[in-house]
């Protein structure tokens, strides 16, 4: 059973990159910068369905993550990040004749990066930046929880017990009618009790165009109000478990996602739909339904 | 007549401190154009930091025009390059700062 629930895998690694700065994309990092001294605190609740089971013991999974993140500007290149989740995952699955239930909560996997912006270039009312990232995955969730049943698999407990690093680079476009971020990284899982979680590559974008106002009044900072499509596109390498690779693991996803935005001068609040357009995932693999954001900035 | 006169007066006296208020404030503000500002969620860290800078009483940011008003204390004097460093660490490009 263990080797076979690789959708859990794919749903938390969906659940876990998150848009980390600024306004900005909602499910993923741009390279808007974080003012020196200015802090920002984010909180985001994320909740993912996977029902369509092929192997006739009709899982059906049901995560929700909240992670919370703290940025502050060391200077007006360096931004720090720091991200701590909730996590919350429960798993039907039908065992003989019985329909049973596995479930963790409490503390996922945390992260700590560096985010240093290489390039700008500033022109009235439009901005364009790149800026690289690099950081590590916390063990602090736990990874050897038990239930009734034995040993939670390790897709289902909520950290992963390995300390993993990871880097990419996110340039951005901003105007004051629209935005364009894109973004590359790439993480390394490492082994922690005998169980490797498969690298995960990300490619995304994003385009935000406001909406409201429909123009810009003289005087003041008037909110904004963008509509946003974004798109994920996702690679996973299979597990190790014990040495030995789980071909029903790992995959490619690639989602769109459709959201909204409200952003003031000292928050914003946003929410998007993560909708799985494409899932070629190895083996018998149990398909995303959908993922839901909703979230909250707040600058300090 | 003399009713005139004496409202004429007054009028004068009372419009003259108001009068030079007005032409100390226009002393007191200077504008900065700033580029690379192009959402209200980073405007918050400009004025931050500019608000941090001795000597600056308040700031006004316009959006559409990427204008930071400022208003000085009373007999404060800041310099360009202080005010320069103040955008550049929000993450901005101060590109002309205009006194009145």
């Amino acid at each position: 059973m263990l080797l076979r629930l690789r959708q859990v895998v794919l749903a938390i690694a969906l659940l876990m990159p998150g848009g980390y700065v600024v306004a900005g994309p909602i499910s993923f990092n741009s390279a808007l910068p974080v003012s020196e001294g200015v802090g920002i605190l984010r909180s985001q609740i994320k909740l993912v369905r996977k029902t369509d089971d092929p192997s006739g013991q009709n899982r059906d999974l049901t995560v929700m993550a909240v992670p919370l993140v703290l940025v502050y500007g060391v200077s007006s290149k360096l931004a720090l990040f720091g991200v701590l989740p909730y996590v919350d995952k429960r798993m039907d699955v039908t065992m003989g004749t019985k329909r049973i239930r596995r479930q963790t909560q409490g503390l996922g996997d945390g992260k700590f990066f560096a985010r240093y912006t290489v390039y700008q270039q500033d022109r009235p009312g439009d901005t364009l930046r790149v800026a690289p990232f690099a950081g590590l995955k916390i063990p602090t969730g736990v990874h050897d929880k038990r239930d009734t049943f034995g040993l939670l698999p390790r897709s289902l407990q909520s950290g992963s017990g390995s300390w993993d690093s990871f880097a990419g680079i996110a340039i951005t476009r901003q105007t004051l009618d629209w935005e364009f971020d894109t973004a590359a990284s790439y993480r390394i899982n490492t082994q922690a009790s005998g169980f490797e979680f498969g690298d995960e590559a990300r490619l995304d974008a994003s385009f935000q165009y406001r909406v409201l106002p429909l123009s810009l009044g003289d005087v003041g900072v008037p909110a904004f109000v963008y509509v946003v499509l974004e798109s994920n596109a996702l690679w996973n390498g299979k597990d190790k478990l014990a040495g030995t690779t789980d071909i029903n693991s790992g995959g490619l996803t690639w989602n769109l996602v459709p959201g909204l935005q409200y952003v003031t001068r000292r928050y914003v609040l946003e929410t998007a739909v993560q909708i799985p357009t494409v899932q070629q995932l190895n083996g018998s693999a149990l398909q995303t339904d959908w993922l839901w954001t909703a979230g909250l900035r707040w600058n300090f | 007549m003399r009713i005139l006169q004496a409202f004429l007066i007054m009028a004068v006296l009372l419009a003259a401190p108001v009068h030079s208020v007005l032409a100390q404030d226009a002393k007191r503000s200077l504008i900065i154009q700033v580029d690379g500002l192009s959402c209200p969620f980073c405007a918050y860290g400009l004025e931050k930091n500019l608000n941090k800078v001795d000597g600056i009483d308040s700031v006004h940011m316009d959006m559409k025009s990427g204008k930071a008003t400022v208003l000085l204390k009373p007999d404060a004097h800041v310099d360009d390059q202080v005010l320069r460093k103040a955008v550049e660490k929000a993450g901005f490009t101060a590109r002309e700062i205009k006194r009145h």
